[in-house]
C-alpha cells in the first residue's frame, strides 16, 4: 500500500519528480563519464606501454629473463604458436629471437642488440614501420637489417652500406654476418636509439645458429581485463614448458607509475562524490521543504509521522532509482560515442604523445562493470539523503506546517 | 762451547726453515706459473665446453710471448675454422673469416665469455696477475692422486681489481704443476675450481696437460682444456703479433 | 532595490541559501584541491626523477650525448664548473665524471655507468643519499668507496661491505681493474637506475685513470622552476660551444607524463564543474517550486518579469560568490597545509613498495589556477541560475498563488 501510495505522490507532481530524478540521473551520467575516462586513460596508457616492446604477456624459456642468453631460447612449434594465437581475446603474437654482438663499420665497433623479427607481426604491435626515417621496412625473405638512428650515427653508415655483425650465437658458436642496411629507424628513448638493429627471424636464427628457435613470444590481448582470462589458459597449457611473465613483472617501473595514478584518480572521483551529494541533497531538502504544508496538512489529518516518513523514504527510492537507471542507461551511447570518437589532447602534451608515436587522445572504456559501479554508488549518495525528509517530517510542527 | 754452537745451529736451522717458507710460497707460485709461460710458446690443443644437454669442441693453435702477447687460431670445427684470436698488451682483436673483417673487442666485452666457453675474455688477457695481485703462503701440505702438494693460500692485495677473496692452490713438490687451484668469494664459499691432471712431458717440459674448469653452482658444467703439443722458447717477434699474420695464420 | 530584495530573499531561506553556499564552496574547494594534487602528482614524478639524476639543467660538451667515450669531457671542466655556481638563480652545482663500464663480482658481471662525484658537493644536487637502504654515502673510511643501487647488488649477489671490482678503458685506451667495497646501497623508485648507475668519488676515479681531473657532465639545480628558463638562457650565451639541456629535453619520457597530467586536470575540473552547474540548477529550480507562490504574487502585483529573472539571477550570483570566496579560502588553506605536510598515498597503493618520497605527494596549484577556477566557478554558478530564472517567469500568477 505504501508502495503505491508513494510512486503516486510522485507522479502527482511531475515537475517536482522530474527535477529530483533529474539530480540523480545527471550525477550518475558525470561520475560515469569521469570513471570511464580515467579506467580509459589508464587502459590507454598500458597499451602504449606494452606496446612499444614487453607485450601483455610473454612466453619464454625457463630462467630467460635474468640474464637473457641465447641457450635458454625455446623451440616454439608452429602447431603450439597456432594455439597460442587462438586462445579466445589473444590479438597477435610476435616472435622473437634476440642477442647483444658487436657491430662494426670499418674502424669503429659498438655494442648493439639485435632482435630477430617477424617483419609484419612485429609492425602490428610495435609500429616499427612508422618510426622508419631513411630506407625500407623489411620484408620477409630479406637479408638486411634495420639500424636505431643513433647507432647508424655512431657507425657513420647509411642506406645501402654494410656492418658486420659479430657475436656469440646458441651453445657457443660464432655468430658473424655481413649485413646490408635497408633502413634507418628513430627511436624517441636515446638509449634505444643508440642500440636497436633488427633482422627478420630466420636470419637471426640462422646467424645465431639457433634454427627454429626463440627467445620470447610476445603477446597482445584485445583489452586488459582479459588479461588473467588468457594468463590462465596459457599457463594450463605451457606451464611447466615455459616461463610465463606479464607486463607487470616485466616492467615494474611502470606498475608503480599506474598505481599512483590510479590513487589520485581516486581522490578526484571523491571530490566529484562530495560535489554530487551535495547537488541531491539540495534538490531533495528544497523538494522537501516545499512539501512541507502538504506534510502538515496530513499529519494534521492524523497520518502518523512514521507512516509519512516511510511513504516519503520510499519516494525518495524511487526516485534515486529512476534517476539512477536512466543515467546508466543514457551514460552508455555517450561514452561509447567518445571511446569511437575520441577527445583530443592538444597542445604541448599532444607533441610529447606524437614523439613517441603514442595518440594523443582522452580514452574512454566502455566496461558495462563501470556502469554499474557508478550506478550504484550514486544510488547509495541518493538513498542517503532520504533521512532529511525523514529528519524533518520528525521535527515538523503540522499546524504551523499547514498554514504556511 | 759444543752445546752453545748446537744450539746456535739449532736456532738458525730453525730461523733458516720459517723463512724459507715464507719465501718458498712466493717462489712455488712463481715457478708454478713459470712452467706454463715460457718466455715464449706454441702449442696445440683443444677446448671443449660441456653443459647440461650439449657440449661443443674447437682446436686451437697458439702463440705467446710472455706477458704481451699471444695469438690464437682455431683449427676445427670446419665452421670456426680460420678465426683467430690476436692479444696485444690489453687489447684484444678478433679476425673472422666468415665476413673478412677484424673487430676490435670493447671493453664492455671484455667479462664475455670466449668462444662460448667458461674463461672471459679478460682472462685470456690477464693470465699473470695470479703473480702481481696476490699475496701468498703457505698453508700445509696435502696429496693430490700420487703427488705431494704444497697449499697456498692467495690473498688479494687491496688494490688489486680481482674479484676473489682468496684463491687456494695446491702446487706439486716435484715438478711444480698446478694439480688444483680453488676461487673463493670473500664470504669463503667456493665458486669454481680448476684441476689439472694427465701430467706429460712435452716441449722438454713435464706439465698437466689436462684441464678442467669447473662451475661450482652450475651441475653439468664445465670447460676442458687439451694440450696435444707444446713448444717452449720459441723464436718470435712482437712484430708477429699483428693484423696481417692474423688472417694468414695457419 | 532589485539588490535588496535579493539579498533579503537569501536571508529569508537561510537552509537553501545555506545549500547553495555550501555546494558553491564545496564545488570550489573540491576543484581547486583536486587540481592542485593532480599537479602535486605530476610534479612529484619530475621532481623524483629531477632529484635522482637529472637535475634542472646539464652540460656536456657538444659530442657527448651521441658518443659517451671517456675522451669527450667538457673542455676546462673545472673553469665552466667554478663560474656556474656564482651565477644568480643557481642553487647547487655538481659536476661528473662519466665512464662506461663493467661491474663483477665472482658469480656475475653487468654493465654499468660509473659516476665519479664530490659527495659534498652532490648531496646539494641529487637526493641519492636521503635514499639509501643501508651502509652510508661516503661516510666511512674504507678504500675506494662505492654506492650501488639495491637491484645491481642483488644481480651480482654482493651486500654491505662487499668487494666489487670495476673494469673500464682509461684516456690511453689501456683497460683499468679496479677493486671498490661498497659503503652504501641505494634505491630508488627506478630499478632501471639502480642496476645501472654506481657512485665512486672523484679523487679515487682520477686516481685510477691517472688522469687530472676531468668532468663531463655539470648537473645544476636552480632555485625554483620557475626560474629554470633564465638561467638556461644565460649559460646557453655564456658556453655556447658546450651543450646545455633543460630536464625535458633530456627525459621526454617524464616530461610527457606531465604534460599529460595537465591535460587530463583540465578534463577533470570540467567534470566537477558540471557536477556543479546541475547541482545548483536542480538545487534552485526546486527552490523556485517552493517559492512559487510567493513569486506568483510578486508578478501578480506587477513586478515586472525581466525584474524577477534579474533577482533569481542575482540571488543565485550572491550565494555562488559568497560561497566561492569561502571555498577559495578554505581551498587555499588546505592546500598550504598539505603542501607542507604532503599527503601520504601509500595506503591507496596497496601492495605497492613503499617508496618514500615517490608517495607522498605536495599538492601545489599554479596561481593562474587560483584566479581562473573562481571565476569559472561563478560563471557556472550563475549560468545555472538561468534555467531557474527562466522557469520562474513563466509562473501563471493565478495558478500559483492558488497552489498549495
Amino acid at each position: 500500500m505504501y508502495l503505491s501510495l508513494s510512486w503516486r505522490n510522485l507522479w502527482r507532481n511531475k515537475k517536482r519528480t522530474v527535477i529530483a530524478a533529474a539530480s540523480v540521473f545527471f550525477a550518475v551520467l558525470l561520475a560515469v563519464v569521469m570513471r570511464s575516462m580515467q579506467n580509459g586513460s589508464y587502459g590507454y596508457m598500458i597499451r602504449s606501454s606494452v606496446k612499444f616492446y614487453t607485450g601483455y604477456l610473454q612466453v619464454q624459456g625457463k630462467g630467460y629473463w635474468e640474464n637473457r642468453s641465447l641457450d635458454k631460447s625455446i623451440v616454439l612449434e608452429k602447431k603450439q604458436q597456432k594455439e597460442i594465437a587462438q586462445i579466445p581475446h589473444v590479438a597477435s603474437t610476435v616472435p622473437r629471437l634476440e642477442a647483444f654482438s658487436l657491430v662494426s663499420f670499418k674502424k669503429v665497433t659498438k655494442v648493439a642488440q639485435i632482435v630477430g623479427i617477424d617483419p609484419a607481426a612485429e609492425n602490428t604491435m610495435t609500429d616499427l614501420k612508422k618510426r622508419l626515417v631513411h630506407g625500407h621496412y623489411l620484408a620477409n625473405a630479406s637479408d638486411g637489417v634495420l639500424l636505431a638512428q643513433g647507432l647508424a650515427e655512431l657507425l657513420k653508415v647509411q642506406v645501402g652500406d654494410s656492418i658486420v655483425l659479430y657475436g656469440q650465437g646458441y651453445h657457443g658458436m660464432i655468430a658473424a654476418a655481413r649485413l646490408p642496411i635497408a633502413g634507418i629507424v628513430k627511436f624517441p628513448i636515446t638509449d634505444l636509439n643508440n642500440g636497436m638493429a633488427y633482422v627478420t627471424l630466420s636470419n637471426a636464427q640462422n646467424i645465431f645458429s639457433a634454427n627454429g628457435r626463440i627467445t620470447s613470444l610476445a603477446i597482445m590481448l584485445d583489452n586488459i581485463k582479459n588479461q588473467n582470462h588468457v594468463f590462465k589458459s596459457l599457463h594450463s597449457k605451457f606451464g611447466d614448458q615455459f616461463t610465463l611473465m606479464t607486463w607487470q613483472e616485466m616492467m615494474p617501473d611502470l606498475v608503480q607509475g599506474i598505481e599512483m595514478d590510479n590513487a589520485s584518480g581516486l581522490v578526484m572521483l571523491v571530490i566529484l562524490y562530495i560535489v554530487i551529494a551535495f547537488g541531491i541533497f539540495g534538490t531533495i531538502m528544497m523538494m522537501t521543504t516545499e512539501r512541507a504544508r502538504e506534510f502538515g496538512i496530513l499529519i494534521s489529518v492524523g497520518m502518523q509521522k512514521w507512516r509519512l516518513a516511510w511513504v516519503t523514504t520510499l519516494e525518495t527510492a524511487f526516485l534515486a532509482f529512476l534517476g539512477a537507471i536512466a543515467g546508466a542507461l543514457v551514460s552508455l551511447p555517450i561514452i561509447t560515442y567518445f571511446h569511437n570518437h575520441p577527445i583530443p589532447i592538444t597542445g604541448d602534451a599532444a607533441r610529447m604523445f606524437d614523439l613517441f608515436g603514442v595518440e594523443p587522445i582522452f580514452n574512454f572504456s566502455t566496461d558495462p562493470n563501470l556502469l554499474i559501479n557508478q550506478a550504484i554508488v550514486v544510488l547509495l549518495i541518493a538513498l542517503a539523503t532520504a533521512f532529511y525528509p525523514v529528519f524533518f517530517i520528525r521535527k515538523l510542527q503540522p499546524v504551523q506546517a499547514a498554514r504556511s | 762451547m759444543r752445546t752453545l754452537y748446537s744450539a746456535v745451529l739449532c736456532i738458525c736451522l730453525l730461523l733458516q726453515a720459517s723463512q724459507s717458507s715464507a719465501e718458498t710460497a712466493k717462489d712455488i707460485v712463481k715457478k708454478a706459473n713459470d712452467l706454463w709461460h715460457g718466455k715464449s710458446s706454441i702449442s696445440e690443443g683443444s677446448m671443449t665446453v660441456i653443459r647440461p644437454g650439449w657440449s661443443r669442441s674447437i682446436s686451437t693453435k697458439s702463440w705467446m710471448l710472455e706477458p704481451d702477447y699471444a695469438m690464437i687460431l682455431i683449427t676445427g670445427p670446419a665452421k670456426d675454422k680460420g678465426t683467430v684470436t690476436l692479444k696485444r698488451k690489453n687489447e684484444i682483436w678478433n679476425w673472422i673469416p666468415a665476413v673478412q673483417r677484424v673487430i676490435k673487442i670493447p671493453p664492455s666485452m671484455m667479462l664475455q665469455p670466449w668462444m662460448g666457453s667458461d674463461f672471459t675474455n679478460d682472462d685470456l688477457v690477464r693470465e699473470s696477475s695470479i703473480v702481481d695481485d696476490y699475496t701468498p703462503s703457505s698453508i700445509g701440505e696435502e696429496k693430490i692422486g700420487n703427488y705431494d702438494c704444497y697449499k697456498i693460500k692467495l690473498v688479494p692485495k687491496p688494490e688489486a681489481g680481482v674479484v676473489w677473496g682468496k684463491i687456494v692452490m695446491w702446487i706439486s713438490k716435484k715438478g711444480y704443476l698446478e694439480l688444483k687451484t680453488e676461487f673463493y668469494d670473500e664470504d669463503g664459499s667456493l665458486v669454481k675450481s680448476m684441476i689439472g691432471n694427465k701430467i706429460r712431458t712435452m716441449g722438454g717440459r713435464t706439465i698437466p696437460t689436462h684441464l678442467e674448469m669447473i662451475p661450482v653452482n652450475k651441475p653439468g658444467e664445465k670447460t676442458v682444456l687439451d694440450y696435444k703439443s707444446i713448444k717452449f722458447n720459441v723464436k718470435i717477434k712482437p712484430s708477429f703479433f699483428s693484423e696481417r699474420n692474423m688472417k694468414r695464420a695457419r | 532595490m532589485l539588490f535588496s530584495l535579493a539579498w533579503k530573499n537569501i536571508w529569508r531561506n537561510k537552509k537553501r541559501s545555506l545549500i547553495i553556499i555550501l555546494a558553491a564552496a564545496l564545488g570550489l574547494w573540491g576543484s581547486l584541491v583536486a587540481g592542485a594534487v593532480w599537479m602535486g602528482w605530476g610534479e612529484s614524478m619530475v621532481n623524483t626523477a629531477i632529484s635522482r639524476n637529472l637535475a634542472h639543467l646539464q652540460i656536456h660538451k657538444k659530442k657527448y650525448i651521441q658518443n659517451k667515450e671517456i675522451i669527450n669531457f667538457i673542455p676546462d671542466g673545472s673553469q665552466v664548473l667554478k663560474k656556474v655556481r656564482t651565477l644568480e638563480n643557481v642553487h647547487a652545482v655538481s659536476g661528473r665524471a662519466l665512464v662506461e663500464g663493467m661491474a663483477a663480482s665472482p658469480t656475475s658481471t653487468f654493465g654499468v655507468k660509473i659516476v665519479g662525484i664530490i659527495p659534498a658537493e652532490a648531496e646539494k644536487v641529487t637526493d641519492i643519499h636521503n635514499r639509501l637502504v643501508s651502509g652510508n654515502y661516503f661516510q666511512s673510511s674504507s678504500r675506494n668507496p662505492i654506492v650501488i643501487g639495491k637491484k645491481l647488488a642483488e644481480r651480482l649477489g654482493l651486500k654491505l661491505h662487499s668487494k666489487i671490482v670495476l673494469s673500464f678503458q682509461g684516456l690511453d685506451g689501456s683497460l683499468i681493474y679496479a677493486a671498490f667495497r661498497i659503503a652504501g646501497i641505494y634505491k630508488t623508485d627506478s630499478s632501471i637506475f639502480d642496476q645501472s648507475n654506481v657512485f665512486v668519488q672523484q679523487t679515487d676515479l682520477f686516481r685510477l685513470l691517472n688522469s687530472k681531473p676531468i668532468i663531463h657532465e655539470i648537473a645544476i639545480r636552480t632555485e625554483t622552476s620557475a626560474v629554470l628558463p633564465q638561467v638556461y638562457e644565460k649559460i646557453k650565451s655564456l658556453y655556447p660551444d658546450l651543450d646545455v639541456q633543460t630536464w625535458n629535453e633530456l627525459a621526454p619520457e617524464i616530461a610527457i607524463t606531465s604534460a599529460a597530467m595537465e591535460s587530463f586536470t583540465y578534463m577533470f575540473l570540467m567534470i566537477i564543474l558540471f557536477a556543479l552547474l546541475f547541482g545548483i540548477t536542480n538545487t534552485m529550480l526546486m527552490a523556485v517550486m517552493e517559492r512559487i507562490r510567493e513569486l506568483g504574487v510578486l508578478i501578480a502585483v506587477g513586478m515586472k518579469k525581466g525584474k524577477v529573472f534579474a533577482m533569481i539571477l542575482l540571488e543565485t550570483t550572491l550565494l555562488s560568490i559568497t560561497g566561492g570566496a569561502a571555498g577559495i579560502a578554505i581551498g587555499v588553506l588546505s592546500i598550504a597545509y598539505f603542501s607542507h605536510a604532503g599527503m601520504d598515498f601509500s595506503f591507496l597503493a596497496s601492495g605497492m613498495e613503499s617508496f618514500g618520497a615517490a608517495t607522498i605527494i605536495y599538492p601545489t596549484l599554479p596561481l593562474e589556477m587560483y584566479v581562473a577556477l573562481p571565476i569559472m566557478i561563478i560563471v557556472t554558478a550563475s549560468l545555472s541560475a538561468a534555467l531557474p530564472a527562466w522557469k520562474a517567469i513563466h509562473i501563471q500568477p493565478s495558478s500559483a498563488i492558488r497552489t498549495y
